[in-house]
Order: C-alpha cells, then sequence, then structure tokens
C-alpha cells in the first residue's frame, strides 16, 4: 500500500515539474562550424560563460607502444602556441589566462580530450579567453625541451602512483575489463618515454579538427554571440583530415573459471582494495534506465544502497562501497568496489559477491523501486542547478548523441521503469560468472 | 548580488568600465536571525534554481577535544546517523533520500557540519529531521561498535596507507606543543581503538546545543518564510551552557624544528611550514594577512606564478610544489609548502631553491603586475564561486565559524585590494624566518608489491 501511494505521489510531482518548466533545458543547436556540432544554453543571472570543446581523441587512440601521447598531445597545447604576432610561450599563455581572470583546462579520458573555458562574460575578456584557446586548439608548438621535461615529470609522476594501492588496482582492474579494446593499455615508463614532438604533431594534426569536435556553451551570451564564439573557436583547425582506422571491437567479457577472472596482487598496505566489474552498456541503450534506477538499490545510492548496508551499516567492513554503470559512447562498464583492511579482504569479498549476485537473480523489491524512484525523481532538480552541472549535461547529450530533450523526458523514463526490467535488463548485461576481480593487497586467501 | 565593490575594484584592475546585469539588482540577499534559544540563522537568496542547501555548524571541531579522546568530534558526526529517539539508526539517511535529498557531513579543526541539498519544496522535510538530532540523539551500543570499525577504515584509506597525510600528520604535531592543532582531525589510531560510546555521548551533550549552532540556508526560499519554518523546527532545540573552552595559546617558538617520516612513496618529499598570523574578527584592518595570503598566490596562485616557474619549470628540482595558506581560522596558522622532489633532486636541494625565491621576495619585493593579475583572479574567483549555491553556504559557514559574520566577506575582499608590494614584502621579511620554521621531510620506502606494472 505504501509503494503504490509513494508512486502515485512522485508521479504527480513529474506532471508539476514538465509544467512549470516548458523545456526543463532548452538546448540551443547552433550552426556547425567545421562540421563540429555547436550547442548553447542561455543563463544570465551571472556575468559569466562556460564553453567546452570535446575532442574525440582520447587515449583509446594511444599506439600501445607510446600509451600516454593523447594525454601529452593535449597537455602540452597550453605550453606554446603559434599566433599572428608570433610565438606566446608558456609563460605568456599562463600570464595572460591569469590576467582575463580567465581559467582554460584541458584533460583527457579514455573516450575524448576536453578542453573548458570559464571566463567573465563581458566581450572583450571573452574574446582573449577564446582566442587564446582557439591558438592552443590549432597551433600548439610542441617544443622539444618543454616535451622532455614534461615526459620527465610524468614518468615520476608515475612511479610514485605505481606505490599506491589505488592506482594498482585501477591499472589492473582495467586491463583485465578492457580485454582487446585500447582503454585496457596505461601509460608505461617505456611508452611515455618513447614520445617525441614528431609524434605529438602527427597526433594533433590527425585528431584536432572539426568533424572530430562538439562545442558546448552555457552561460551569459545569446545565440549570436555564442556562433561567434564557435567559429573564433575553430577558427584555425581544419575541418576535416586522412581516414582514421576504426579501433577493435569492445567485447563482453567471457565466462570463466574464478582462477581465470580472479587476480591477487600482494601489497603491503594496510588494507586490501577490491575491484569487481565487467563491460556493460553505452549511454544510449535503451537499457540505461532500468540499470541506472537498479543500480541506485545496489551500489549507488549514497548511504542506503544493499551495498552499503551490508558491507558498512551491518558489519563495518569498509568506509566507502559502491558500485556504477559507466557508460560511454562507444564502451561500457560495470564496476564495484569497496577497501577493507587486509585480514578481512575475503569476507568483503563474499559479502559484496553475494549481495550483487542475489540483486542480478532477484532484482529490487517494490519498496526499493520506489525509494530508488523518490530519490531519483525528487532530486532531479539538483542535477541542473548551476552553470557547471548544465554544461556536464550538455556536453555528455552532445557527445553521446543524445536526443535534445534527453533532461525533459528524464523524470518519466525513471518512473516508467518496472520491478521486471530491472531484473532482465542486469541478467541480460551482468553476470557473475564473467565478474572480474583484483585485489591489491595482502593476506587474502 | 551582494556589493557594487567587486565590480567596481573589477572596472579598475581591467581599465574599462564592467557592465554586469545582474548588478543592477540592490536588493540585500542575506539575511541574519536570531533564535530565542541562540541559534543563529543566517538565509542567502538565490533563485536562479528551484533548490536550495540546508547546513547546520556547530563550533565544535578537533580543537575542542581533549588527550585521550582525539577523533571524538569525527566520531560523533559519524554517530549523529545513527539514530533518534524517533528516527531509528540508517532512517536518517533514507528519509533524506526519499525526498531527492544529497547528504552529508564533515568535521574540521573549528567545527562540524551537517547538509542536505533538495528541491525547494523538500526543505521542511530535511530540517525537521536535523532539528530532531540537534537535541534527541540516541544511539545504541552495538551501532557505535560497528562504526568506530568503519572509522577506523577510514583512517587507514585516508592516512595509514598515504604517505603525504602520515608526514603532513607529523609536521602538525612537530609545529605545535600545547596547541590542539597538533592532533589530526580523524584522532590517532590508538585513541579510536580506545574510544567508547560514552565518550561520543559526552561530546554530544556538551557541544550540540543551539546556541553553538548556525543554521544557513542558501537557494531559492523567501526569508521570512524560512524564518518561520526555522523557528517551528528548530526553537523546540533546549540550551544548556557550553563548556569553557581553554585558549591553548601556542608559545612561541625559539628555533628550527625539524621531523622524517618513512613510509612507502618513490620519491622524496619536503614540507616547510612556517608559524603565521591569522585575521582577527576585532583587527580586520590589519594588513599582515592579507599581504601572507597575496604572497602564496605570488609563489603558486597561477601556472606562471614563482615557485611554478622557477622550481618546477626552469630548475626542475621539483615535480610540483604547492602553497598553503588560510587567514581565516578559529586556532594558529601555518604558511606552508610542500613539493615532491623531481627524479634524482634531494630535499636539500629544493629547500635550497625554495629559500632562493624567498629571499628574493624579501630582498627585492614583489611586482606590481604580479599583485594586480592576482586581485583579478581573486575577484573573478569571486563571482565564479557564486555559480554553486551550496558554495555560497559553505563561504558563510566558514568564516562564521571563525569568529567572523558573512558581512565581512565583502570588506575582507576589499581590504586585500588595497595591499602593496612594500607590504608584501615586510610580510615576507617578517614571518619566513627560521625561528619560526618547521621542516618535514618523507624518505621514501619501496612498497613490496608484486605488480610491476605492465610494461
Amino acid at each position: 500500500m505504501k509503494a503504490v501511494k509513494q508512486i502515485f505521489f512522485t508521479a504527480s510531482l513529474v506532471l508539476g515539474l514538465l509544467q512549470s518548466a516548458q523545456a526543463i533545458l532548452p538546448i540551443e543547436k547552433l550552426d556547425s562550424v567545421k562540421g563540429a556540432k555547436a550547442y548553447l544554453v542561455q543563463t544570465k543571472a551571472l556575468p559569466i560563460v562556460d564553453i567546452e570543446v570535446s575532442i574525440d581523441a582520447g587515449s583509446r587512440y594511444d599506439p600501445i607502444a607510446k600509451s600516454g601521447l593523447s594525454s601529452m598531445a593535449a597537455e602540452l597545447m597550453s605550453f606554446g602556441v603559434k599566433s599572428s604576432q608570433g610565438v606566446l610561450g608558456e609563460a605568456q599563455i599562463a600570464d595572460e589566462i591569469a590576467d582575463l581572470g580567465a581559467n582554460i583546462g584541458v584533460s583527457v579520458s579514455g573516450e575524448r580530450a576536453t578542453m573548458r573555458i570559464r571566463s567573465l562574460s563581458r566581450k572583450d575578456l571573452r574574446d582573449r579567453a577564446v582566442l587564446l584557446a582557439s591558438l592552443m586548439l590549432s597551433s600548439p608548438t610542441y617544443d622539444e625541451k618543454i616535451l622532455e621535461r614534461e615526459k620527465q615529470r610524468s614518468i615520476t609522476g608515475l612511479l610514485e602512483a605505481q606505490t599506491k594501492p589505488e592506482f594498482v588496482l585501477e591499472r589492473r582492474f582495467n586491463k583485465a575489463v578492457y580485454g582487446n579494446y585500447p582503454l585496457a593499455n596505461s601509460p608505461s615508463v617505456k611508452s611515455i618515454d618513447a614520445v617525441t614532438v614528431g609524434d605529438l604533431k602527427k597526433f594533433h594534426k590527425q585528431f584536432y579538427r572539426g568533424d572530430r569536435m562538439i562545442v558546448s556553451i552555457v552561460g551569459d551570451v545569446t545565440s549570436a554571440e555564442a556562433s561567434e564564439i564557435a567559429q573564433a573557436l575553430l577558427k584555425g583547425v581544419p575541418e576535416s583530415g586522412d581516414a582514421i582506422p576504426s579501433l577493435p571491437k569492445f567485447e563482453r567479457s567471457p565466462v570463466e573459471s574464478l582462477a581465470d577472472r580472479e587476480i591477487n596482487i600482494p601489497f603491503d598496505s594496510q588494507q586490501a582494495h577490491i575491484a569487481m566489474g565487467m563491460t556493460a552498456i553505452t549511454r544510449e541503450n535503451s537499457d540505461y534506465f532500468p540499470l541506472i534506477v537498479g543500480n541506485y538499490v545496489l551500489g549507488g545510492g549514497g548511504f542506503v544502497s544493499r551495498l552499503m548496508s551490508e558491507v558498512r551499516e551491518q558489519r563495518g567492513l569498509a568506509y566507502s562501497v559502491f558500485s556504477y554503470f559507466a557508460p560511454g559512447k562507444d564502451a561500457g562498464i560495470f564496476q564495484a568496489g569497496l577497501q577493507t583492511k587486509n585480514d578481512q579482504a575475503t569476507l568483503a569479498l563474499e559479502v559484496m559477491s553475494t549481495t550483487m549476485a542475489k540483486f542480478i537473480e532477484n532484482g529490487a523489491t517494490p519498496t526499493e523501486l520506489a525509494a530508488a524512484k523518490d530519490n531519483l525523481i525528487n532530486g532531479f532538480p539538483l542535477r541542473i542547478d548551476n552553470n557547471r552541472k548544465l554544461l556536464d549535461n550538455v556536453s555528455s547529450i552532445a557527445w553521446n548523441g543524445l536526443p535534445l530533450d534527453t533532461l525533459d523526458v528524464w523524470t518519466s523514463k525513471v518512473q516508467a521503469v518496472t520491478l521486471e526490467q530491472i531484473k532482465t535488463a542486469f541478467q541480460k548485461y551482468l553476470s557473475m560468472d564473467r565478474m572480474k576481480i583484483v585485489v591489491v593487497g595482502g593476506q587474502n586467501k | 548580488m551582494r556589493s557594487k565593490f567587486l565590480i567596481i575594484f573589477l572596472s579598475f584592475l581591467l581599465c574599462c568600465q564592467v557592465v554586469l546585469a545582474a548588478d543592477t539588482n540592490e536588493q540585500v540577499d542575506t539575511h541574519e536571525y536570531r533564535l530565542s534559544n541562540g541559534i543563529k540563522l543566517i538565509v542567502r537568496e538565490d533563485h536562479r534554481a528551484p533548490t536550495v542547501a540546508h547546513m547546520v555548524w556547530y563550533r565544535a571541531g578537533s580543537m575542542d577535544e581533549t588527550n585521550g579522546r582525539t577523533g571524538a568530534a569525527h566520531v560523533l558526526e559519524h554517530m549523529m546517523f545513527k539514530g533518534t529517539d524517533k528516527v531509528k539508526a540508517g532512517e536518517f539517511s533514507r528519509l533524506v533520500a526519499a525526498v531527492g535529498g544529497r547528504e552529508n557531513a564533515f568535521t574540521s579543526r573549528d567545527y562540524t557540519a551537517y547538509f542536505q541539498q533538495v528541491e525547494k519544496s523538500k526543505l521542511g522535510d530535511v530540517m525537521k529531521l536535523e532539528a530532531d538530532r540537534m537535541s534527541n540523539l540516541n544511539f545504541d551500543d552495538a551501532e557505535f561498535s560497528k562504526e568506530i570499525q568503519v572509522i577506523m577504515e577510514e583512517r587507514r584509506l585516508r592516512t595509514e596507507d598515504n604517505p603525504s597525510s602520515l608526514l603532513n600528520e607529523s609536521l602538525m604535531a612537530t609545529a605545535y606543543m600545547s596547541s590542539p592543532y597538533r592532533h589530526p582531525v580523524i584522532g590517532w589510531m590508538n585513541d579510536l581503538v580506545n574510544m567508547k560510546a560514552v565518550d561520543a555521548r559526552n561530546w554530544y551533550e556538551s557541544w550540540y546545543t543551539p546556541n553553538n549552532a548556525t543554521v544557513i540556508i542558501s537557494g531559492d526560499v523567501d526569508p521570512l518564510q524560512t524564518l518561520q519554518m526555522v523557528e517551528k523546527y528548530y526553537s523546540g532545540a533546549t540550551v544548556h551552557a557550553l563548556p569553557v573552552r581553554k585558549p591553548q595559546v601556542e608559545p612561541e617558538q625559539k628555533g628550527i624544528k625539524q621531523v622524517q617520516v618513512k613510509a612507502p612513496a618513490d620519491s622524496a618529499q619536503l614540507v616547510m611550514a612556517w608559524k603565521a598570523p591569522t585575521l582577527k574578527p576585532d583587527m580586520i584592518d590589519d594588513p599582515e594577512p592579507y599581504a601572507l595570503e597575496l604572497l602564496s598566490a605570488v609563489l603558486d596562485g597561477y601556472d606562471n606564478a614563482r615557485l611554478n616557474r622557477v622550481l618546477v619549470k626552469q630548475e626542475r628540482v621539483v615535480n610540483d610544489i604547492n602553497v598553503g595558506y588560510d587567514m581565516i581560522s578559529r586556532g594558529p596558522e601555518l604558511f606552508m609548502i610542500s613539493a615532491n622532489m623531481a627524479k634524482g633532486k634531494t630535499v636539500s636541494q629544493a629547500q635550497e631553491s625554495i629559500r632562493k625565491a624567498l629571499n628574493d621576495v624579501i630582498q627585492n619585493g614583489v611586482l606590481e603586475s604580479e599583485l594586480k593579475r592576482i586581485k583579478v583572479r581573486i575577484l573573478s574567483e569571486q563571482i565564479y564561486k557564486r555559480d554553486s549555491i551550496f558554495g555560497q553556504a559553505m563561504e558563510i559557514g566558514t568564516i562564521e565559524m571563525a569568529g567572523f559574520s558573512w558581512r565581512d566577506i565583502d570588506p575582507i575582499l576589499e581590504r586585500m585590494q588595497l595591499i602593496t608590494p612594500a607590504q608584501v614584502q615586510a610580510a615576507a621579511k617578517k614571518y619566513l624566518v627560521d625561528g619560526g620554521l618547521t621542516i618535514a621531510t618523507l624518505d621514501p620506502q619501496a612498497r613490496k608489491s608484486a605488480d610491476k606494472g605492465n610494461q
């Protein structure tokens, strides 16, 4: 009875939201620039603008012997550019960004490189920030000496990271779960050392071009101004280039014996770090909603998930325990994890496995489903209540090729999820005899 | 928008007129009230989105703990989720989740704070719960026994297996001999092992009282309606006297202190920390804290700031370097420089380079252009901060807990803009001296691991 009441209650809330806001996130599609799609959400309350350029130039394109190349190519864009007034060095670029009160940051994930610009929206200031960003995108100098320095820094950072259990865990887990897909690779001392200026120039020419870019803008600018920004950003960027060889197919984690799926890495830390997971779905998959609603119940819902209850609340085994789906555009995984003192590792792994197996087999209860919907639907406004969050959403919609009304229908899609759909979807994509398990720590078994 | 001065200064610094649409709205957007039981309420209106952040700050942190019971403030923070007379263990989080809330809590040296973020129509639901646990916490011993295990796991995760945290812990314990800042917020492991449920209960009974609490609400709310709601839920909380807070002023340091930590790592690490003044609520015209704040940015405030430029990029003696100084604090403060060594470089080489860079400031001062650049950044960051509704409540809470008023935020920024290169130089000369210096070094030990990478 309680569940029925709650469902009714949340349904009326959804209607209320949809009525009050005609479009929750009014995304304007701007004219494409050099083959790059461009999107805008106008927000006028603050005199700021946030701009993101997503480039299909993630680490999955790294040649295996030069793993780390994509990151180096992106990072060095801010360490020297050619402009119409000659070369701007790293110091001049950093000073100019600081003088404008702007932020320009570049990062690289498995799928994409991302440049983010935050500026005051006043035209003269934002124009200068955009000009600088455009030079970084189109004309990095890739100086030999700076590359040598940054390679050394990167190697030093890697050697340090290798002494940390969480890093070792993540690297080994990625290797196991991604299999033949290039996201299985991660940089080594040797592969970073192998990167040359020629590699950087070639990579940049190959991947940093209009037909591999998407521009998302949120903030205090008009449509016309946003179009000018997109054009200025991509001014020096070529429209297209040579065909890029396609990547190996992303293959589902196979059924394997436990011995073949489980990796134990002895490590003299006080805690064992444990990861468990397998390949799952991409973002546009029609089972996305049953899986995220189901995962809220299993290990996504903050302090109230089943994993949190079994591992932390009932047994005090770990501070942090979680599960999530990480759906990308072309590849996606499911991952669960925890950290516990070494002599509890076997017990904690067992509790986690049992909890997951039970959930895959039986799905959620009606009460759990109602609670998940209550949280996700009632909490929806918190997903879009500032410019940063809006930019994250626009960028995700654009990158994954989702419909522009994705956020307008988001709560109704959550509301429509049934118990049967959750069970079917979890059984379709997850299976305990396919789960890779990595344990970094001592005294396990 | 709160004040005109940001805009005026930005205009001045950027040499042209800044026109900001939001600034034409001159209405006061922050409101302060006091309930009869002593609760201070601060409401920051921000109507951009239909959400609200609700926070309760208690002015009791690890600096209020006593020997043998370090970690008590943080332990209680965990126990606050473990049930009241009416709400059973774990139910608090379930009820917040049901209204779509995001929630958590955090403990620092100076305070303990709890928060929920919700769609605005749900404010009453979470406020009712938060007000309930202000007076009616009632957890049983079994819940405590499990949760203290969780907290020890948290300490293993954050500190025991993290060499930088171990180094920082030793640094604080060395720099301070009397101030309670010498203890880690999470507590020493042995104190956690010996912590009893009664210690947590005593902490709650001592410090969790309305006259020690500040409620901060930011977001899409009407101030008077919010006041009525706060009165409805919080006015039942009963007042009792707070324990006497002893000043525990740190005696003056009389020479360099050094400490070494051996822990698993690849590169050595160095921290140099000088005793430094904080801004006092009754002396906000004191230029020294501002000067040190600006000095930290001259050294490390942007990519081409002095230490990064010289030590990381030119001399390549360190792999990365950070400067920390926060003039707003209840307790004493350190001006801290931390570095990870570059491959093949030693901590003494890094120390020499750091000292050279600091001597350059002491001898030759800083450039007007450097200060101007940093002042622009401080003001633009202040505008960017307003993008976050939660961030605004955080800013107000932090300054209130240090004994200031939210009304001081703008005057403080204003005074920061008036600091001169000569004042920065004078502060460096006065405080970055060996008499108040503590040096901590991490001596890296090989970690035994079977993982040889994936080369």
